[in-house]
């Protein structure tokens, strides 16, 4: 073998590992169980198994779910939060609100740190950055010498108005740094320097609590990879679709919080990219929940209102991924007022669809597949075995009856249930950001996706759906089409029309100064380095900023400011010319440049797609049961067409092509599905 | 689809069977499709509000139907506008009947026609379809200010309505499609800030356009006559379900009274407000008369915001049940002739409703469910309460006019099988987020001190309510400053059930701890300050639940350990007598044998405390031998915290509901 990329997924259920070998430009896929006692030992396992030779490596990605679970367990060494007297509570206050806004049993998790570990000091900055108390030397040092009496390894510093001047805080994590030189330290204004104490705090807070276990958790990793013969540096996905290597990590560990969930929406961004589609929606369809992403223009959508729990911030820039609890394991149900319902409680792994027989026996969105022939019995070459009588059982005493239908009709009818509120999803995410869905195109993968994939389009005017080749690991791929990147910002409060633009370039020049450093640190070649400016703005007197590229040079503020006027128009469906534009923050996103991998096109110069391994009943609303011709994907070449309806089985996933589409796979071994005739659920649902 | 029925003939459904002409799928699709639609308005108004308090959270988006009833109610939207934007909606259509035309907005916050409060302004846009009004889109949002007598229109001294704000009766602000400048000119001149008011105005109205595009992209898709057909369905479905959810519960009636602090036009004394509930197992049925007549401060309520109360608190038991006028149905209220502080009409001050009868109606329902619904119980939370400091800002040179608008997260009451949440949003809209101190820092003129949990202000109880929070101040560099407060609960402490004991009382104090030290009480208008001077106040915690002498040890050991109790109460109220050993390094010990003696002691002596002789109490107190937290929550005596002074009456009063809520319960 020559040299190869790896990319290793970290998942609840299974590590991916994925493996592009750089001769052949062939990609394949080791499965292992994951070891959630030490995600350590499947990486390193599925690496045996998958007979990568790491000094063959060339690249070698990670995502990994060590610090979600971390936080969601609340495994964490022995932390302590520092912060300004009065303000101890910061965290725990949050900003009050509940995730549930009925339910009075159900609370927001409590805070990272207890609140017996948080320990006040007396300083103070002001509004303008101006200390009315500097730290006291001696009260620090007494304070530290407490945390070292209490076997504290990790603190957070989080003085209030840091953002403004950090001086305060420098000084105490100097003295804690002194007195407790074994100890991590995470400062707030160094870790995110914004305003806002709660987002600030707590996104610092999670810092201190994962950079021991985190850090030491990839510290380890390397040092394995690096004893195998790998020769680069491992590098960590991170929540704002990029990386960074284990250097990095240990001052920015809460980075990790979101490692691996942004590696679908990468994947699908690429796939979209290959396929010529500017715009597109990423539907990510698994057993309990479906994660839906937004690529416009060609770049993912960021957020920074971001959380692993709600009402614990991590306001770092993220991939913004929408998680609805709708999957192929959604439970169907009647409720008390006798109306048909789906999800979002989930059969989960464990008892399962009714089919799996493993004890379940309510119907699920992969039971009514299963009911209508849209899903075979015999799964992943045989591995799994479907119980098609199991799946008629539930649907029939669950829903059919009570309903007073055929269980075919009520099998169809979970499934467009299903469908419309994946839709109703996806156009949360779309037209609230001012697109038209029927702009987009459709990436379905995840290993229900694909069956769903081209019924939620018609739903939503979509034309086209993408299906890659491997659904079922395409957020494997993901992790190998990164690059470096980290983003820094700065509190930058001015008028745009009398802003001191020579000010305003010299506080960017910084930004650079300081991303080139980090980038340096890590290994990149300053060829390979891309620095991107955006600046905040709002109008005077609104809540709600945008981010705005901006260039360099006299005339760049001028060009944003008419940038910030369409975006708003098109965001928030106004604009207002003659309101005053206020500059909020300043951005900068460094990227180093990592080579990625090349995939060839397929010719496509067949058409005919051959015989069908079979020809099975499939039901459609409108069209009742058809024979439908079933492909096994591996067989078919690029550039064979179809008409709808077709199913397409493959190891991972089931391709569902309907009526009144056609179908291709491209040169990229895509399915692409067309829908030539738009929906009328008037006459579907009949 | 064959067999639509006409919307025109479809009427409010009282049948318990469901009265389908809509396939399963397609009323599923629709009902789900309508959520959305005004889910996209509210996350419109999100992005584009002006005004901080709707950034905020307080604001609401609702489809109607044609006839004005809602079809659905956001999911995110906040509780105290909850059934009050159908009878919006049919203000409008009372006005404009025949002259409603595609094109047109209308703006109105009238509080006697069913509104919130000033601040509150509603904007409507009619959806037409096949030359019909088929339905209207609502946005309500919170106005930072609307003109009045002080900053923030909370005026706490107004009797009438005339000097709180602009009162908007229903009003075309866009006619055809064309914007009717001098109509929002007059509405936005009289704020404060006429140019926040003028952006909120436009973003408001496009949320709507946000909500009617996504009905007529449903209309395109499923007709007319079915989309018609789904708004109605949508309500019957609502109805049915909480009629069914009766079926499972016991047949009664049940009784309580809680009460507003005092009104100044009477002797001292609590103010009622009674509720009786009837469960006749076809409906829920509220009967408030007995209620006082209205207050002499802006505490009352109208009748729109005392029926958001009742069905937000009874929502609160029903968490799942969408919102809209099926539950309306299904849910129905006597609330009395007009004059009362339940059903104040015109022209009496209503504005401070949300601090005043709604934060009382809404905690008695909680205390009356909690017997229908025993798991789900819950002990009284804290009360909503708003900090104003107005003045200009000399800071800049060109002191602008500022205004420090702050509100808090406070605990919420202990329940049957856990404690109360503590720093939570008020139960007024649990998704009203407090404000960073460091973007009021920026803004105001004000230096916060302190924004923590305030110790020992959880209802002492087998399990305790959630923790107030404690919040404070200095002014540094302002001209003109006054301030001003709109809460409760100084006196009608927030309170236990099933034998748990009250929190703490609310009220600001200034200068506290120093020779000019005053209490201000909870319910003040236009107090001047000087640069300076400082203030605080809390927010109460939860009322307990159960009798906290029954609450385990090692529970009371941690709750001090975290600093929620302190060594002094965790004796007094829980009768855990804790020893310190290294706090340092949190080392705690429960002393178990002198634990058992006090729990004995506190047992034999608490039902005498409750009648001892309340001047002797406060004396006691004014000389400083006795706590506080000891009048509240050992004597049930009621004073003015700053002086001393006996509250005869009121003590009366609060402590025969203690009895009630509390000593009944112990054993």
């Amino acid at each position: 073998m020559a040299s190869a990329r790896v990319a290793v997924d970290v998942g609840g259920t299974f590590t991916d590992v994925c493996i592009f070998d750089e001769g052949s430009q062939h990609m394949r896929v080791t499965k292992v169980p994951s070891t959630p006692f030490d995600p350590m030992v499947a990486v390193l396992d599925g690496v045996r198994r998958a007979k990568v030779h790491l000094n063959q490596v060339n690249l070698f990605s990670h995502g990994t779910t060590v610090a979600t679970n971390a936080l969601i367990t609340r495994n964490f060494p022995r932390a302590a939060m520092v912060t300004t007297r009065g303000f101890r509570d910061v965290i725990e206050i949050r900003d009050g609100t509940k995730d549930d806004l009925w339910d009075a049993y159900k609370d927001v998790s409590g805070p990272y740190i207890k609140r017996r570990d948080r320990f006040e000091v007396n300083e103070r900055t002001n509004y303008a950055g101006n200390v009315i108390t500097a730290v006291d030397e001696k009260e620090a040092r007494q304070l530290a010498a407490l945390l070292r009496k209490r076997g504290v390894t990790t603190v957070a510093v989080c003085f209030i108005n840091s953002y403004a001047n950090p001086q305060n805080e420098i000084k105490m994590r100097r003295i804690l740094q002194e007195e407790l030189p074994d100890a991590t330290i995470s400062a707030s204004a160094e870790i995110l320097p914004e305003i806002f104490e709660h987002d600030r705090f707590n996104t610092a807070v999670s810092n201190a609590v994962l950079a021991p276990l985190v850090s030491g958790y990839v510290n380890r990793l390397a040092d394995e990879l690096t004893k195998g013969g790998y020769e680069g540096d491992l590098l960590l996905l991170h929540s704002g679709g990029g990386s960074m290597t284990p250097r990095m990590v240990k001052r920015f560990a809460v980075r990790l919080a979101a490692s691996g969930i942004a590696a679908g929406a990468i994947a699908a961004r690429h796939i979209a990219q290959q396929c010529g589609y500017e715009n597109a929606v990423g539907l990510d369809m698994g057993g309990t929940s479906t994660d839906i992403s937004l690529i416009s223009n060609g770049e993912l959508r960021i957020s920074k209102e971001w959380h692993v729990e709600y009402g614990h911030p991590i306001a770092f820039p993220s991939i913004e991924v929408l998680t609805i609890g709708a999957g192929g394991g959604s439970l169907a149900h009647i409720d008390i007022a006798g109306s048909l319902r789906n999800g979002p409680q989930s059969a989960g792994a464990d008892p399962g669809p009714a089919c799996y027989r493993s004890g379940g026996d309510q119907p699920t969105n992969t039971d009514a597949n299963v009911v209508l022939n849209r899903l075979g019995t015999n799964l992943a070459g045989g591995a799994k075995i479907l119980d098609h009588q199991a799946a008629v059982e539930a649907v029939d005493g669950v829903i059919a009856k009570p309903l007073g239908v055929s269980v075919d009709e009520a099998a169809q009818a979970i499934l467009q249930v299903a469908n419309a509120n994946m839709a109703n999803a996806v156009r949360l995410i779309t037209i609230r950001r001012g697109y038209d869905p029927r702009d987009f195109a459709l990436i379905a993968f995840g290993g229900a996706g694909p069956l769903h994939g081209a019924e939620v389009a018609r739903e939503l005017n979509i034309p086209v759906v993408v299906v890659p080749p491997s659904p079922g690991v395409t957020s494997a791929m993901g992790c190998l089409l990164v690059d470096i990147r980290h983003d820094l910002s700065a509190m930058y409060a001015a008028l745009a029309a009398s802003c001191d633009t020579s000010d305003l370039e010299s506080k960017f020049q910084a930004l650079e100064a300081e991303a080139a450093a980090r980038l340096r640190h890590e290994g990149v070649a300053d060829e390979n380095c891309l620095l991107q400016r955006t600046i905040s703005m709002r109008y005077q007197g609104q809540w709600r900023s945008l981010s705005v590229p901006i260039g360099s040079g006299v005339d760049a503020l001028g060009q944003a400011v008419e940038v910030f006027h369409q975006l708003h128009e098109r965001e928030f469906a106004f604009s207002q010319l003659d309101q005053p534009v206020e500059i909020y923050q300043i951005h900068l996103s460094a990227v180093g440049k990592i080579p990625k991998p090349t995939f060839v096109p397929a010719r496509t110069l067949v058409r005919d797609p051959g015989a069908p391994r079979e020809i099975r009943p499939v039901y459609f609303g409108r069209e009742g049961w058809v024979a439908t011709p079933v492909y096994e994907r591996s067989q078919l070449p690029a550039g064979a067409t179809f008409r709808g309806p077709v199913v397409i089985d493959q190891l991972d996933s089931t391709t569902l092509v309907p009526p009144r589409t056609s179908a291709e796979i491209d040169e990229w071994a895509n399915i692409r599905i067309y829908i030539t005739e738009s929906d009328n659920s008037l006459e579907e649902s009949k | 689809m064959t067999n639509v029925r006409l919307a025109d003939q479809a009427s409010s459904q009282s049948s318990n069977e469901p009265d389908r002409a809509l396939d399963p799928v397609t009323f599923e699709v629709l009902k789900n499709a309508f959520a959305t639609a005004v889910d996209l308005m509210s996350e419109q108004i999100l992005r584009t509000c002006y005004s901080f308090v709707i950034y905020s959270r307080d604001f609401s988006s609702a489809l109607c139907d044609a006839r004005g009833n809602t079809v659905m109610q956001g999911t995110g939207d906040i509780a105290v506008h909850v059934g009050t934007l159908h009878f919006q909606c049919k203000a409008v259509l009372e006005e404009f009947s025949h002259d409603i035309h595609p094109g047109d907005v209308f703006a109105v916050n009238d509080p006697y026609r069913g509104g919130t409060h000033f601040n509150d302004v509603s904007f409507i846009r009619p959806i037409f379809s096949e030359g019909r009004v088929i339905a209207f889109a609502q946005n309500k949002g919170h106005w930072a200010d609307i003109g009045g007598a002080v900053p923030g229109s909370f005026d706490v001294n107004a009797r009438e309505h005339f000097g709180e704000g602009l009162r908007i009766t229903p009003v075309r602000i866009w006619s055809k499609g064309v914007f009717l400048h001098d109509v929002a000119q007059l509405l936005v001149s009289n704020t404060r800030a006429p140019r926040q008011a003028m952006g909120d105005l436009h973003a408001q109205s496009e949320a709507t356009a946000v909500c009617e595009r996504e009905v007529l992209r449903l209309v395109d898709k499923y007709s007319t006559a079915t989309v018609v057909q789904a708004m109605q369905e949508s309500q019957d479905y609502v109805e049915r379900i909480v009629r069914r959810s009766l079926e499972h519960l016991p047949k009664g009636v049940w009784e309580t009274v809680d009460y507003i602090d005092f009104d100044p036009d009477k002797p001292e004394g609590l103010v009622p407000i009674r509720i009786k509930l009837t469960l006749d197992g076809k409906g829920i049925h509220y009967d408030l008369t007995g209620s006082a007549s209205a207050v002499g401060t802006f505490l009352n309520s109208g009748y729109g915001t005392t029926h958001s109360a009742i069905y937000a608190g009874t929502k609160t038991f029903f968490p799942d049940v969408p919102l809209n006028s099926g539950f309306y149905a299904a849910v129905t209220a006597d609330i009395g002739p007009e004059g009362t502080v339940v059903n104040a009409g015109w022209p009496y001050a209503v504005t401070g409703f949300c601090s005043g009868t709604y934060e009382k109606l809404m905690n008695g329902i909680f205390e009356l469910w909690s017997q229908i619904m025993p798991e789900r119980a819950m002990a009284c939370a804290f009360n909503l309460e708003y900090l104003l400091v107005g003045g200009r800002d000399s800071r800049n040179d060109d002191a602008p006019f500022f205004m420090w608008y702050d509100w808090m997260a406070g605990g919420w009451g202990g329940r049957a099988s856990k404690d109360g949440a503590t720093a939570t949003a008020p139960v007024f809209g649990p998704g009203l987020a407090v404000q960073s101190v460091e973007g009021q820092e920026r803004l105001s003129p004000v230096l916060t001190t302190s924004h923590q949990i305030a110790c020992d202000s959880g209802g002492p109880g087998r399990f305790r309510g959630g923790l107030g929070v404690e919040k404070g101040g200095t002014l540094t560099d302002a001209t003109g400053p006054v301030m001003s407060y709109c809460c409760d609960r100084a006196r009608s402490i927030t309170w236990g059930i099933e034998g748990g004991l009250p929190s703490i009382p609310h009220g600001v104090w200034m200068n506290k701890g120093t020779d000019q030290e005053i209490f201000l009480g909870s319910n003040f208008s236009s107090v001047h300050l000087q640069p300076g001077d400082s203030f605080t106040r809390p927010s109460a915690g939860g009322g307990g639940y159960g009798d906290p002498l029954e609450r385990p040890y090692g529970e009371v050991l941690e709750d001090v350990i975290d600093g929620y109790v302190s060594i002094g109460r965790a004796a007094a109220d829980y009768g855990v007598v804790i020893n310190e050993i290294d706090a340092e390094l949190d080392e705690f010990a429960v002393d178990e044998e002198r634990s058992r003696e006090l729990r004995l002691q506190i047992r034999a002596q608490r039902i005498g405390w409750l009648t001892e002789d309340a001047n002797l109490v406060a004396k006691r107190y004014r000389e400083r031998e006795l706590s506080l937290l000891d009048v509240i929550r050992r004597y049930g005596v009621i004073l003015d915290w700053g002086t001393g002074e006996l509250f005869a009456n009121t003590t009366a009063q609060y402590r025969e509901l203690m009895t009630r809520r509390s000593a009944s319960h112990w054993s």
